[in-house]
């Protein structure tokens, strides 16, 4: 009896311990390693949002190596391998017509602030050059993206403005129309059609946003914006935070001939984990959001996908994935279904990469190309509003 | 029509303050000058019915050798001014730009602007070296959308200064002594009163990050933590309170920045308490003697006293309303102003902020920015020697400037300020309010429990060992 009680009390020993269970699961090594040579960039987080509602942006009172009341801190990030982020500068669309400008500049200043409490973890950067200086510096790149075109009042000095603070997409709306948008919730009814997909200025807008070098990010907005942008935008786009349409039904997701157009604009599709866009349900778990990785991919090839997580901005999140150091798992997953290194490495790091050197490239090229500005008859010969 | 830079008015709404027409530019520079009523007309004299010879020989005897002094006095300021060409403290072509052009650099050239008083052709003339731009929106923007409207006349400036070659853009320093060798115009920005900022540090660095290099406290309006020297708008009135607790943490914050401190428009209360708060020496960036002219905007000589202690400067300010305290001016009666402040505290804290663009009369010989050299040659005619005017010039400003930049050398110990406005101060339907914003997105109990899978599995190898027995 001693001898089955010893043999008992070893294995439980061997099954509790993660060191063991890591070297035993070969995907999740694999993950590590490819996780180590290319960067994790992930397309949305709002950790920030948290910080001004918790904390109303106070960062001395906040401890990211210990914080425990959100999906983000300092040791889930390195756990979770973490390369890039683009940290979201969200308000409500409650600001729009109040205070939005504002709001979206404190969230904008949290970011940078956070970046400079903990620079040993993080490095503020602009550019697909700085994520991979980053990553070789062994931090996570942290980016800003505007989440809600309310942010910007209909004003494209704002825009540029907020290029200059280091905003590096600008999610086209939120979930309200614009005065220039519509939103995704015209496509079950749940607004009112506006604009018709985008309205004069909103196409202006998208001039303006490849001229600047900022990504277009169509997470949140209606089909009819998605098929106006992909067809316009001269640079490739992103959804920093969706998943598939044909998956779960979710107007907030891809449908399959949307995927077909970023396919052929060579942008990309960043698949969020919220268990509401993954399985229309509140419960998922890991397999149900590699099944969107599966159907992008099949869709669209593995060029067009890419993280999307959307911490710290949903109440639920799946099984297996329940914070940001659990995505690794995730990454695993795809491997033991076959998704082969390069395809992995493509949607870990390298699409987004691609993307955002083809839309620096649009701006650099705009700014000698006065071409680009036919289009809109106020960019005149000189191109000179350009604000470099 | 299609607006182009113009969203449709549908975006009007009860939180959009409008700058759109002519007519509001007039009523802008009654506002913005806030002056006091009257000033006489001067009545040009008539001199009729003498003879020509007669002229000829007044012309001769006493008006040739005055021309020929005069001539070498003019020489002697332009020589000076190639030297010691201008830092300019306060101009409002962004203003100008914004009422006449809706902010369409692509409609004007920036050598010549016939609306206005100020562009290249005329700052070359004048030897406009450095000019601090103002990105000012109107007292009526605030509480409404005063921080969207300040971003595009920052914006405004930005592509202003490089659009054309003429112009730089400087925000050090070094940039701006770099700028002369370069023979460029800098452009420098400053933000035209603490409404730009509703309230909020973090607003105030993001414009700082912009390139903002100066801030006065206030425009014509008090603000939840400042006062005005002007009673134009009944807002945020106050007893005794002159630079509340949060207006103290905004000097702070300036001072850790390496944002200067303008004190133009404020009261003299606030422009004391400010005077007395901060680390780094302040501005006055467009004001004058209110010895000589006693309007409020201008400053008694305590303050200046004051001011000279702090090592701070005062720009003097062109505008005839100002200057004499009527509608009429001169070139004498500005130089009153400038022989007056050097009596007091010395040419070492004296600049000169013309104004143009912001104000609708300037003094005879004084008109646009080409004139400043007239002004230079009236001060040399005065004996003020070549070294007080370098001074006057851009030595002053290049010091002030260089100090600040220190103060925030200095302040790397000290992290971005958390301070923050007491709610009750600024709420207005314009804003959300932060107490109790509408939860789009929450986390409900971020905690979760993991199903602990190896603990289950060792219950059940356990629980094997004693059902087998």
């Amino acid at each position: 009896m001693w001898r089955q009680v010893l043999v008992a009390l070893c294995l439980s020993l061997w099954i509790c311990s993660p060191d063991l269970t890591l070297a035993e699961d070969p995907y999740l090594n694999r993950a590590y390693q490819l996780m180590s040579e290319t960067p994790l960039i992930d397309g949305h987080n709002d950790l920030p949002w948290q910080l001004r509602m918790q904390f109303n942006n106070q960062l001395n009172k906040v401890n990211l190596d210990t914080l425990e009341t959100t999906h983000t801190n300092i040791p889930k990030i390195k756990e979770g391998r973490l390369g890039a982020q683009f940290w979201a500068a969200y308000v409500p669309c409650e600001t729009q017509y109040k205070d939005a400008v504002r709001q979206t500049l404190e969230q904008i200043d949290v970011v940078h602030r956070m970046c400079e409490k903990y620079p040993d973890t993080f490095k503020f950067v602009t550019t697909s050059q700085g994520i991979m200086d980053a990553f070789k510096e062994n931090k996570t790149a942290s980016l800003i993206g505007v989440e809600g075109g309310h942010s910007i009042d209909s004003s494209l000095g704002t825009l540029r403005t907020m290029y200059q603070l280091g905003v590096r997409y600008l999610t086209l709306t939120h979930s309200c129309n614009t005065p220039w948008a519509d939103n995704w919730r015209v496509d079950d009814g749940s607004d009112p059609i506006q604009s018709g997909g985008l309205s004069p200025f909103g196409k202006q807008l998208i001039v303006e946003m490849n001229r600047l070098g900022m990504l277009i990010d169509l997470a949140h907005v209606p089909v009819s914006v998605m098929n106006q942008t992909l067809t316009m935008s001269v640079a490739p786009v992103i959804f920093s935070h969706s998943s598939a349409y044909a998956v779960c039904r979710h107007s907030r997701n891809v449908p399959d001939e949307i995927l077909l157009k970023v396919k052929e604009k060579k942008g990309i599709v960043m698949v969020n984990f919220y268990n509401d866009y993954v399985t229309c349900s509140q419960k998922a778990n890991i397999s149900d959001v590699a099944d969107h990785f599966d159907h992008i991919k099949k869709v669209g090839g593995a060029e067009i996908i890419g993280f999307g997580g959307d911490y710290d901005g949903v109440p639920r999140t799946p099984e297996g994935l329940e914070d940001v150091s659990k995505v690794p798992n995730l990454v695993a997953e795809l491997l033991r279904r076959g998704w082969t290194d390069e395809e992995v490495k493509a949607a870990l790091g390298n699409n987004l990469l691609r993307v955002m050197s083809e839309v620096e490239r649009v701006r650099t090229q705009s700014t000698n190309n006065p071409g680009l500005c036919e289009r809109v008859k106020r960019c005149g010969k000189d191109n000179s509003d350009h604000t470099g | 029509m299609m607006q182009m830079f113009r969203i449709d008015s549908n975006a009007a709404h009860a939180c959009r303050h409008h700058i759109v027409s002519s007519t509001a530019l007039e009523t802008l520079h009654s506002v913005h000058a806030a002056s006091q009523q009257g000033g006489k007309q001067t009545d040009l004299k008539m001199l009729s019915g003498w003879p020509v010879n007669m002229w000829l020989w007044i012309l001769l005897t006493f008006i040739m050798p005055l021309l020929t002094s005069a001539y070498s006095e003019k020489e002697r300021a332009q020589e000076l001014m190639d030297r010691f060409p201008l830092i300019d403290g306060h101009n409002d072509l962004p203003l100008k730009i914004r009422v006449y052009y809706n902010n369409r650099l692509s409609q004007i050239d920036l050598q010549k602007i016939s609306k206005a008083a100020t562009d290249i052709y005329r700052l070359r003339a004048g030897s406009v070296q450095t000019q601090m731009f103002a990105a000012y929106v109107p007292c009526g923007a605030q509480e409404k959308d005063a921080v969207m409207l300040t971003l595009e006349q920052i914006d405004l400036v930005r592509r202003m200064c490089n659009k054309a070659q003429d112009l730089e853009l400087v925000t050090t320093y070094d940039d701006l002594t770099n700028s002369m060798m370069k023979q460029k115009i800098a452009c420098l920005i400053s933000i035209e009163g603490g409404h730009s900022i509703d309230s909020s540090l973090a607003v105030l660095r993001m414009f700082y990050e912009l390139g903002v290099r100066s801030m006065s406290l206030t425009h014509n309006c008090n603000t939840p933590w400042a006062e005005t020297s002007t009673d134009l708008y009944g807002v945020f009135q106050r007893e005794n309170n002159s630079l509340t607790p949060f207006g103290k943490s905004v000097v702070e914050e300036m001072n850790r920045l390496g944002m200067i401190v303008d004190l133009s428009h404020s009261s003299w209360e606030t422009a004391s308490a400010a005077l007395k708060h901060s680390r780094a020496p302040v501005i006055f960036s467009h004001s004058s003697s209110h010895s000589i002219c006693d309007n409020k905007r201008n400053v008694p000589d305590w303050l200046l006293r004051e001011l000279e202690q702090k090592n701070g400067l005062i720009m003097v300010n062109l505008y005839s309303k100002f200057i004499s305290c009527g509608k009429d001016a001169n070139i004498s009666d500005v130089a009153d102003h400038f022989d007056h402040i050097k009596k007091i505290i010395g040419a070492k804290s004296i600049g000169i902020g013309g104004d143009f663009d912001g104000a609708d009369s300037f003094p005879q010989g004084l008109q646009d920015v080409s004139k400043y050299p007239a002004l230079i040659q009236e001060l040399l005619k005065r004996n003020w020697s070549e070294q007080d005017l370098a001074d006057v010039l851009r030595r002053n400003f290049l010091r002030v400037f260089k100090e600040v930049e220190n103060v925030r050398d200095n302040s790397k110990h000290l992290i971005p300020s958390e301070d923050q406005i007491p709610s009750e101060k600024v709420k207005n339907l314009c804003r959300l309010d932060r107490q109790n914003p509408i939860l789009q997105r929450s986390i409900s109990g971020a905690k979760f429990i993991l199903p602990n899978l190896y603990l289950m599995s060792s219950l059940l190898l356990f629980s094997s060992i004693f059902m087998n027995k």
